[in-house]
């Protein structure tokens, strides 16, 4: 007893302790029910089972009920469309932004700072100031589209098939335009200057300069970048809830709105459980990408 | 770089940041405008005739007090805990190098991704199970834990990484413990590392709204994020009182990030991908 508290106070044992309780933590109440989920979808499960681990094992018939179902590939598209393009618009705006801040003038600190407020806000108030904004007959979206001449009628976003998954795609470049511009500071401050010096010495424009020194060598961070883009894409829950609740007639429902609302409006949570595996199974697939990109981090 | 060049860079760096910052502007604006004022075309970018009283107002009739306080139970609880468990893991992380230390780096960085919308099923009927829903604040704070600590570990353990083994090593030759030496030697040398990061999670429970809005079946223990929701109906026309539950809910954690600015800045460009 005494040697196992005077390891704990003075040698492995304080280590063990230190990493072990936060990994049960860890493993207790996100790797548990990770594996629970994958149990849950294959068996059938109602309000009354709830509490049960052992439940009638149905094999893949939730899976087979979900892919039958006439929205299931709509939605699927939609997480599609909108994560290519939520993560194009993040990333380009972040990047050039990124590099309009690199150049270093004075102040650009601060300002650079100023932009991650986005990232700090609660996503139900990012959520609920852009749907107000992308109000169709009030919007003052519409209203500066409109002064611009870019649109003739007023577009409603929110409530027209064609514009409700594109209101969810603004709002969510917006919101991380800045994060991706920050990740991407870093790895623009990492390049070396001399390089640029060598390369105007030799007479190349700021524009070569860019596309044969910047852009190689911001290969690594744009990997890392881009794979934690479609992490957090998959993640994006708020402005769903906020702005389009997924509606009108699922045009903007994505998979992670779709399992919650499988099962915590229908109660159907057998089939939530479904779709929530097949699509931890691509975030955990991207997140490999993201660690071996980042594994310089990993191993020191 | 010249003077004038100098100037341009800045004047356009403040023109992107107040088209950028534009949203934020808009919803402080909609909120002081008179009920029938949100509602001309075209719209007024300032308010003719602001309504001060419409924080007062909305702070009573929805009843904030109480959803801004669950707010800051969930999210003072989950900053407690990831900050007791998680500083101790991000050391002995950041301290050794091998091939355990790899797998359980390699399990965080796996368990950061999982989103919160897909774990919510198992966890919502785990919790059941367990007969945790009687108490939804705390089944709420430890699924937030669950889902911010690999995000506070990886933070810290570059704070970690930053601080010279030598000084810990000439702790432990001064006679003192392991414990000895990281409670008054490494600790308050990680200190700024450590608190940024905590506020970072204060700032992200503070906001939680997925695990709040399925776990928390009572009103009077929800918090804003669900409040808000709450207020949002499909045919509202109350966007003034909405614009200000927003900027009454969000405004404390703007405050804290602009004071706190360059720091969250340094902290997350140090960690997160480096």
């Amino acid at each position: 007893m005494r040697r196992i508290k005077s390891s704990i106070v003075d040698g492995v044992g304080f280590d063990l302790l230190l990493v072990g309780i936060p990994l049960v933590f860890l493993i207790l109440f996100s790797g548990l029910p990770l594996l629970y989920n994958v149990l849950m979808s294959f068996q059938e499960v109602d309000l009354f089972s709830l509490g049960d681990v052992f439940r009638p094992f149905v094999g893949l018939d939730n899976y087979r009920a979900l892919l039958a179902q006439p929205e299931f590939w709509p939605i699927m598209w939609n997480t599609v469309i909108f994560v290519t393009c939520s993560i194009g618009g993040q990333f380009l705006l972040g990047f050039a932004l990124a590099v309009f801040f690199n150049t270093g003038f004075r102040g650009s600190t601060f300002i650079r700072g100023l932009f991650l407020v986005s990232w700090v806000m609660p996503g139900l108030v990012v959520g609920a100031t852009w749907n107000w904004i992308l109000a169709g007959d009030f919007g003052v979206l519409n209203y500066i589209l409109d002064s611009l001449g870019l649109i003739s009628k007023n577009i409603f976003w929110r409530s027209d098939i064609d514009y409700s998954l594109w209101a969810v795609v603004i709002t969510n470049i917006w919101l991380g335009t800045a994060f991706n511009m920050i990740l991407l500071s870093v790895g623009l401050a990492g390049i070396p200057k001399d390089l640029y010096e060598a390369a105007s010495l030799d007479g190349a424009t700021a524009f070569q300069q860019f596309w044969t020194i910047t852009v190689p060598m911001m290969r690594s961070t744009t990997g890392a970048v881009i794979c934690l883009g479609l992490i957090f894409t998959l993640q994006q829950f708020d402005l769903f809830a906020a702005i389009t609740s997924g509606g009108p007639a699922n045009s903007s429902n994505v998979a992670q709105y779709w399992a919650w609302e499988l099962s915590f409006r229908q109660y159907d949570f057998a089939r939530g459980a479904a779709i929530s595996t097949i699509m931890i199974a691509f975030v955990m697939i991207a997140s490999v990408f993201y660690v071996r990109s980042t594994r310089h981090e990993v191993r020191g | 770089m010249t003077r004038n060049m100098n100037r341009l860079y800045l004047a356009l760096a403040i023109i992107f940041a107040l088209v950028y910052l534009f949203p934020l502007y808009w919803m402080y604006v909609t909120a002081i405008k008179s009920g029938s004022e949100i509602f001309s075309y075209p719209p007024t970018f300032v308010p003719t005739d602001p309504q001060w009283g419409v924080f007062a107002h909305v702070w009573e009739i929805r009843d904030m007090g109480r959803f801004i306080w669950n707010s800051l139970v969930i999210a003072t609880g989950t900053m407690v805990l990831v900050a007791t468990l998680g500083t101790g893991c991000a050391y002995v992380l950041a301290r050794y190098r091998n091939g355990w230390i790899n797998l359980a780096l390699f399990l965080v960085l796996m368990l950061q991704v999982l989103p919160a919308s897909l774990m919510v099923t198992p966890l919502f009927v785990g919790f059941s199970a367990l007969g945790l829903l009687d108490y939804p604040r705390f089944a709420v704070i430890l699924a937030v834990t669950a889902k911010a600590m690999p995000f506070f570990v990886i933070l810290v353990r570059a704070t970690f990484m930053a601080v010279p083994a030598e000084l810990e090593e000439a702790a432990l030759v001064d006679g003192n413990s392991r414990i000895g030496a990281f409670w008054s030697v490494v600790l308050p040398l990680a200190r700024n590392g450590v608190l940024v990061s905590a506020i970072l999670i204060f700032m992200q429970a503070f906001g939680e709204f997925v695990y709040s809005k399925s776990i928390i079946q009572d009103v009077s223990l929800q918090p804003a994020s669900v409040g808000l929701n709450a207020f949002m109906g499909p045919n509202t026309v109350e966007w003034n009182n909405i614009m200000a539950y927003a900027s009454i809910y969000v405004t404390p954690i703007l405050a804290a990030f602009v004071l706190l600015q360059q720091r969250i800045v340094a902290g997350l460009t140090s960690g997160a991908l480096k």
